[in-house]
């Protein structure tokens, strides 16, 4: 479950970007964030993944208080939460398949077990065959796709994604929605970012709406 | 294999990969340390090497109380029995060297034999030859003695003939102090040349690191491998200086050895004990972790 409680974020002594934001996402919701750029979609995000603080409020992920957990206990939440951001943030020293591999290595699991899991997780994204090439050598999409494997290969209990697809022509767009979608199914709450309203249209059945610092919760598609 | 064991597996490979990738900068670091690393091994080696031929050579002081030429044997033998009595418990032994003995003595090595023969005549004085006793502070003990006996009229002049073993033994204590200064100087150069490493290994891999903390890495995850490389670095170095010690003495002891053969010792300089060895390059790969541990801290930012 994640839940926003009079969540304040400013940066420095700048505006609030997000004021006085409530609302509550129970597990397995699919949920979209929209607003025009620069209305605190990221920084939204930002604040489920703890990457960022909260400046006033609290933020309640998988029952964690962010705000009270030390800096040792952050990263065993953060391993329950898939993220996948703007920037797709792949290392490009080293294959798309270790890529995978990095968030299973933080895990501690057995080189058989995890071989499985990142080759499961690659083909679930459909990048079946291209465990040895370099993130480099792919398209943007298959690199978009190759971030979400990463994201999903840990199995978290909740996934966001930051314009998954961004600069995405049509097709790619629609398959990397159909993975979110399919994760969605089986439980894995998904809080999405976008401004791509016949995306939206086509999967949202909630929208978090943030605009000039307003914030809406609605059913569907904002109107 | 456990959950712990497979994080050190991975931070171990990590490290390995870290050294490939920059293959000459990472042989510079261990080459810079491996040179500051070799002149204490080698300076090691010298200071253990010359402790036995001190050691051999560090007899029960002894004093030699040469006597006016003018001192007929009974006033000699007189001195002698002043010398036992004086001196007490701190003599092992004290006998007469007449000058006719110390003579034939020399003319028995044939070195001299030759330039003896052209003096007219025996120009040595008799002698006193006094052993001491090994104690605490024999060379104070010959000072001591030597100070009264040279109030003695009979007595011409007295000799320390320990007194170079005692220049020889303050002169291994002047290296040992000076190797332990090196050794600190040593301890600063790697934790330095690690600590620079490992930040700019760590500014390079910043991408790494943001991804690792992305996926929920914890800092003790980060930061192992940083410390790996820095152990590595370091035990690296240790065998590389140990290689460049060995190859430098080969040609060190070929001059040496001559020059000891020349004074009749045999002679060589040779490295330290292989446990010593095991232990100092050890204590370099720590000393090089340490370096990494204090260089990429959690408040670190890349």
């Amino acid at each position: 479950m994640i839940e926003f409680q009079h969540v304040f974020k400013s940066f420095g002594r700048g505006r609030n970007i997000l004021a006085d934001v409530n609302f509550s996402i129970p597990p397995g919701e699919f949920v979209f964030v929209s607003g025009p750029s620069g209305a605190g979609k990221s920084t939204l995000l930002k604040l489920v993944g703890g990457l960022e603080p909260a400046s006033r409020g609290a933020v309640t992920v998988n029952g964690h208080r962010i705000d009270r957990l030390s800096t040792r206990t952050l990263p065993y939440l953060r391993r329950t939460v898939g993220l996948i951001l703007q920037d797709a943030h792949l290392l490009f020293d080293r294959s798309a398949f270790d890529n995978v591999m990095l968030p299973l290595a933080v895990l501690g699991l057995d080189r058989a077990t995890a071989t499985t899991r990142a080759r499961a997780a690659m083909e679930k994204v459909g990048l079946r065959g291209k465990e040895d090439l370099s993130p480099i050598e792919l398209s943007g999409g298959e690199q978009q796709r190759l971030a979400i494997a990463r994201a999903i290969v840990g199995r978290p209990a909740i996934l966001i994604a930051d314009e998954p697809t961004a600069n995405l022509d049509h097709d790619s767009a629609t398959r990397i929605m159909d993975v979110f979608r399919d994760f969605n199914q089986v439980g894995v709450t998904t809080l999405i970012a976008s401004h791509d309203t016949a995306l939206m249209a086509r999967y949202a059945r909630r929208t978090l709406r943030i605009d000039a610092g307003r914030f809406e919760d609605v059913p569907g598609v904002p109107a | 294999m456990n959950k712990w064991l497979r994080h050190h597996r991975y931070a171990l490979g990590v490290a390995l990969r870290r050294l490939r990738q920059h293959p000459f900068s990472s042989l510079a670091n261990i080459v810079v340390i491996a040179l500051m690393l070799a002149v204490p091994i080698l300076g090691a080696a010298v200071l253990q090497s010359s402790q036995p031929l001190a050691r051999q050579l560090a007899v029960a002081p002894e004093l030699t109380l040469f006597l006016q030429s003018d001192t007929p044997p009974a006033a000699q033998q007189a001195l002698l029995a002043r010398v036992r009595t004086e001196g007490g418990e701190r003599i092992a032994q004290a006998r007469l060297m007449p000058r006719d003995q110390a003579m034939a003595q020399l003319r028995a090595d044939p070195t001299w034999a030759r330039a003896l023969d052209a003096l007219p005549d025996n120009p040595l004085p008799d002698a006193l030859i006094v052993t001491l006793r090994d104690s605490d502070s024999p060379a104070r003990a010959a000072a001591d003695l030597a100070q009264a006996w040279r109030q003695w009229p009979e007595i011409q002049e007295i000799q320390l003939d320990s007194e170079w073993v005692r220049r020889l033994e303050s002169l291994l204590s002047f290296v040992r102090v000076g190797l332990g200064m090196l050794a600190g100087a040593v301890v600063i150069v790697v934790l330095a040349t690690v600590f620079n490493t490992v930040r700019l290994q760590a500014l390079t891999q910043r991408e790494e690191i943001a991804v690792a903390r992305l996926v929920g890495a914890t800092e003790p995850f980060v930061r192992r491998p940083f410390l790996y490389l820095g152990a590595l670095t370091g035990l690296a170095a240790s065998l590389l200086a140990l290689l460049l010690a060995w190859l430098a003495l080969t040609p060190l002891n070929a001059i040496l050895g001559g020059f000891a053969r020349s004074y009749g010792v045999d002679w060589a300089i040779r490295l330290p004990a292989v446990p010593d060895l095991l232990l100092s390059g050890l204590l370099v790969a720590l000393l090089g972790a340490i370096a990494a541990r204090l260089s990429v801290t959690r408040r670190t930012r890349f």
